[in-house]
């Protein structure tokens, strides 16, 4: 008779993580590469860049059709909060040069429109069309919510072209600022730090 | 700020893919990556498809470790079925075959614990991996396989039970 060798629950243990060892680092970098590559292939590019203004940070962003997002005034971890997880974010300072260059004319006060491709897609068609008469309005100028509204024949939409404006993703390349409310007040702003940008906007333009 | 699907593969990716190695019942050489490659892959991929659906407090981790047991369970489903497709005989020839080129590379015990585990299971397997080779908890576990956190521990029990007897005999 021969006796059986008696293991315990921690032997088990031990063996068993010897015997299922983890994969070898050559074969993990192989593995995590092809997957970031199949990421960067899939998943929509979006390169951002920044720059500082009289407004404080100014973050803005393009994707493949165009200028997607424009922000200041607040935080890096705000900006990029705003994108979809699903798409690959890139710092890329050399893709921003054009975007970046018009807007440090603007802020000194030696450009006042843009030379820039737009994406407003992710807009409903109302709102895209609320945006396409705010670029209509020529610097040094303003227009009321009501106005932009009857240019769109829908002289009772004052306070959706309102709502239209506040969802503008790229202030200051798209002049939402140069609408104001009927009583003379500023009304809303959404860019930085909201009325007092806008202000300060309408004064770098002449408008105020 | 909500997790990005980048900085998922930027955490998750190692441990999944130290996962699905030892559920796939691979050794530590670099033979055999390429099937685990290809899981880990499926699995990021699928992970892409259903990402806008995933609440932003969700456990990703947890829920990134069920996709990979989901793919792996399919991928051994598949690997048995063309196991069975095999004539007997030639099974055994591929089965001698393999355990004399293995034998004559690594350690006998390592190989006997890696077939041991491969023979537990399905469950049995999956549970004693995330308990002892991924060193998850049981509610994660439990979350992992949709279970409870009872089942998740009584299935590493008899799993480890299962080792220790076919152990003692193999000794």
């Amino acid at each position: 008779m021969t006796a059986r060798k008696v293991i315990n629950d921690r032997t088990v243990v031990k063996q068993l993580r010897s015997g299922l060892s983890g994969p070898n680092a050559a074969a993990l970098a192989h593995s995590r590469a092809r997957v970031r590559k199949w990421f960067a292939d899939e998943a929509p590019l979006i390169q951002w860049g920044e720059m500082t203004s009289p407004l404080g940070s100014v973050f803005a962003a393009v994707n493949r059709r165009g200028l997607c997002a424009l922000d200041f005034g607040r935080q890096e971890s705000e900006f990029l909060a705003r994108f979809d997880p699903l798409t690959r974010l890139e710092k890329n300072p050399t893709a921003m040069r054009r975007v970046l260059a018009q807007l440090r004319e603007y802020f000194a006060g030696d450009r006042s429109t843009f030379n820039l491709p737009v994406d407003i897609s992710q807009l409903t068609p109302f709102q895209r069309s609320v945006l396409d008469v705010a670029c209509r309005i020529a610097p040094g100028q303003v227009w009321t919510y009501h106005r932009v509204a009857q240019e769109l024949g829908r002289p009772r939409s004052s306070r959706p072209v309102g709502q239209a404006l506040a969802r503008n993703p790229v202030p200051i390349v798209i002049p939402c600022h140069r609408v104001i409310a009927s009583d003379g007040g500023l009304g809303g702003y959404s860019g930085g730090s909201g009325l007092k940008a806008k202000r300060w906007l309408l004064r770098l333009e002449g408008a105020l | 700020m909500a997790l990005r699907f980048e900085e998922l593969i930027q955490r998750h990716h190692d441990e999944i893919f130290a996962y699905l190695w030892r559920l796939m019942g691979k050794d530590g050489r670099r033979q055999g990556a390429a099937d685990v490659e290809d899981i880990v892959q499926d699995v990021f991929l699928r992970a892409y498809e259903s990402f806008s659906g995933l609440r932003p407090n969700s456990n990703h981790r947890a829920w990134l470790y069920k996709i990979a047991t989901n793919c792996a369970y399919s991928q051994l489903r598949r690997i048995k079925n063309r196991r069975h497709k095999l004539s007997s005989l030639e099974r055994s020839a591929t089965e001698q075959q393999t355990a004399t080129e293995v034998s004559s590379l690594h350690k006998q015990m390592e190989q006997t614990v890696r077939n041991l585990v491969n023979e537990l299971p399905a469950k049995q397997k999956a549970c004693v991996t995330l308990r002892y080779l991924q060193d998850l908890d049981y509610p994660e576990i439990a979350q992992i396989l949709s279970c409870s956190q009872e089942s998740a521990r009584a299935n590493v029990y008899q799993a480890i039970q299962r080792l220790r007897i076919a152990l003692e005999k193999e000794t």
